[in-house]
């Protein structure tokens, strides 16, 4: 039997025109998808029921047990974080909120290692942004800033940029310039007509240095900016100010390097500053399947996109200091809810090990590192492949993930629903 | 020798993100990608041994050659092992550190370690029965 339109949940692009052969099943073969949506859907390896650490090693345990069980550690916790979510579905993430709320627990989502720092800089300056099908049908600049698209993102040049054909656009590779910038010569920088090739932590001067000369102060400018000759800065303000359409896109280049959000403000004060002459755009290229949902949904019922803190029975938001990593690394809450992530490998070491120090139950499909230093892991389904739910595509568009075929696992939704029907004392949500 | 860690998303580290117990997933995330120069100056070649260190800890990587690496920047797949060494500090922004850490980089015989010791080495207990 062949699924066709399904979408791939691994990356942000979430691309709705794969092909799965299934048979008996299972997914034999996956038609139009990239090398990771081939992975994600192909190698799926599961934890094939829930187990708990005791002192001599794992054992596993029933469903009713381990969800019994994570009740009773949130329930007995003063600061509990619940993490992740950007893996699964929205309404998954929905009940996860209201389990925060309810236990007056800090809420956070992955975009804190991820694009935090842009929703920071958007909160100050706004988001000049557009959806991907306008990119597609419009751009003739695409500037790729702190970014390597052909690994993390590798569909989003051949579907919306650099290879797609576009409704203005009919011959996207002679008529679209490509603009990378990066501290890395990579492979997306090989195909660029532009690669702007920056020393380490330069990107903030060399957002300064085009947004003077886009305003016609080139002669401030020195010789060089951060390793980028002053010739090269007026060439691409040159391109960027005479295209019909442009469009940046950014990665975590940005967000992750010195400056964090103050760069992504000045990228998006630069995509201002060339609205005066021209059409821009600027959006961020959103790593895991489902974070911008993760947003959306932390948003919609809290008032914020991450880092919620319901302590105070209300929702309050102040990144740097209700964000998992710095609650981690102060040793402060005193259980944790993993939900569809991993930041046992994906957050510096003193943050991961305070998971170990505390009991942390971890809900997700697949065995991760912070399975290590759980005290309970119980699969789930994976959203997209055996869970049919609502994702966000990076440019906020919603798309329906479809579930593909059935193993046989519970729903991480219909799970925190059973724990938060235990939290509220028997009552449903 | 000095360096600046930058850690990134590749296409080996997304394809086995979902086996972290897997030896290409320590592989792909364990390597160390230097500019060929300074693979010369470590007096390094390609597969050799480097530790890095900082003042979150140190790590065993692999080096691997990269021309499109800047000099004095080492290169590293997001994961567990460049988190080992990166500080959790965030500047008040909720965001560590994770493409400008300094490191400091000398030749070592030492092996490199697996995610389940590096997650044991600070109170985990690993998983191996999938």
């Amino acid at each position: 039997m062949i699924e066709h339109d399904v979408v791939c949940p691994f990356c942000g692009c979430l691309c709705d025109d794969l092909e799965l052969v299934c048979e008996g099943g299972k997914i034999v073969k996956v038609q139009n998808g990239c090398a990771l949506a081939e992975s994600t859907f192909m190698n799926d390896v599961r934890l094939p029921s829930p187990i708990r650490r005791t002192e001599s090693g794992w054992e596993d345990i029933s469903y009713t047990e381990a969800i019994k069980e994570t009740a009773e550690i949130l329930q007995g916790a003063d600061r509990p974080l619940l993490y992740g979510w950007s893996s699964t579905h929205g309404e998954a993430q929905s009940i996860g909120v209201h389990i925060a709320e309810l236990i007056g627990a800090v809420i956070d989502n992955t975009s804190t290692v991820c694009h935090g720092p842009s929703i920071l800089a958007i909160q100050e300056v706004g988001h000049p942004g557009c959806t991907l099908g306008q990119v597609k049908n419009r751009a003739d600049v695409i500037i790729y800033w702190g970014c390597n698209p052909i690994e993390a993102h590798p569909r989003h040049m051949s579907r919306y940029t650099t290879y797609a054909t576009g409704f203005f656009v009919p011959d996207a590779q002679r008529e679209r310039t490509v603009i990378v910038v990066d501290t890395r010569r990579t492979d997306t920088a090989g195909i660029a007509d532009e690669f702007v090739q920056i020393e380490h932590s330069g990107d903030y001067a060399v957002l300064s240095a085009l947004r003077a000369i886009v305003r016609g102060k080139a002669s401030v400018i020195p010789a060089k900016v951060a390793g980028v000759s002053k010739e090269q800065l007026i060439r691409i303000a040159e391109i960027c100010k005479t295209a019909k359409f442009g469009a940046i896109f950014f990665g975590l280049g940005l967000t992750m390097s010195r400056g964090k959000y103050k760069n992504i403000r000045n990228a998006i004060e630069l995509t201002d500053e060339l609205n005066r002459h021209t059409k821009f755009v600027i959006s961020p290229l959103r790593g895991h399947g489902n974070v911008y949902g993760s947003n959306e949904v932390f948003t919609w019922m809290t008032g914020y996109p991450f880092a919620v803190d319901f302590a105070r029975g209300i929702a309050f938001y102040n990144p740097g200091e209700t964000t998992a990593v710095d609650i981690l690394r102060r040793g402060e809450c005193d259980a944790a809810l993993i939900v569809a992530s991993d930041p046992g490998a994906n957050f510096p070491r003193a943050a991961a090990a305070h998971l170990a120090k505390i009991p942390t139950v971890v809900i997700d499909p697949h065995v991760n590192a912070t399975t290590a230093l759980s005290r309970i892991h119980i699969p789930c389904t994976a959203a997209g492949i055996d869970a049919a739910g609502t994702a966000y595509r990076m440019d906020g568009v919603p798309i329906r993930l479809k579930k593909v075929i059935d193993r046989g696992y519970p729903d991480d939704a219909e799970i925190l629903k059973k724990i938060y029907d235990r939290l509220n004392g028997g009552k449903e949500l | 020798m000095k360096c600046i860690l930058n850690t990134g998303r590749t296409v080996p580290q997304g394809t086995s993100v979902e086996h972290k117990g897997s030896d290409n997933y320590r592989s792909v995330t364990s390597a160390g990608f230097l500019n060929p120069v300074d693979m010369m100056m470590l007096g390094i070649e390609d597969g050799d041994r480097v530790r890095l260190t900082t003042p979150a800890g140190y790590i065993v990587l692999t080096a691997r050659p990269a021309e499109g690496v800047a000099r004095a920047e080492i290169f590293v797949a997001i994961g567990p092992y460049a988190n080992h060494i990166i500080s959790s500090e965030t500047h008040g922004t909720g965001m560590p550190d994770f493409k400008s850490q300094s490191v400091e980089i000398e030749p070592t015989e030492e092996p490199v370690k697996s995610v389940g010791e590096l997650m044991e080495a600070i109170g985990g207990l690993r998983y191996d029965r999938t």
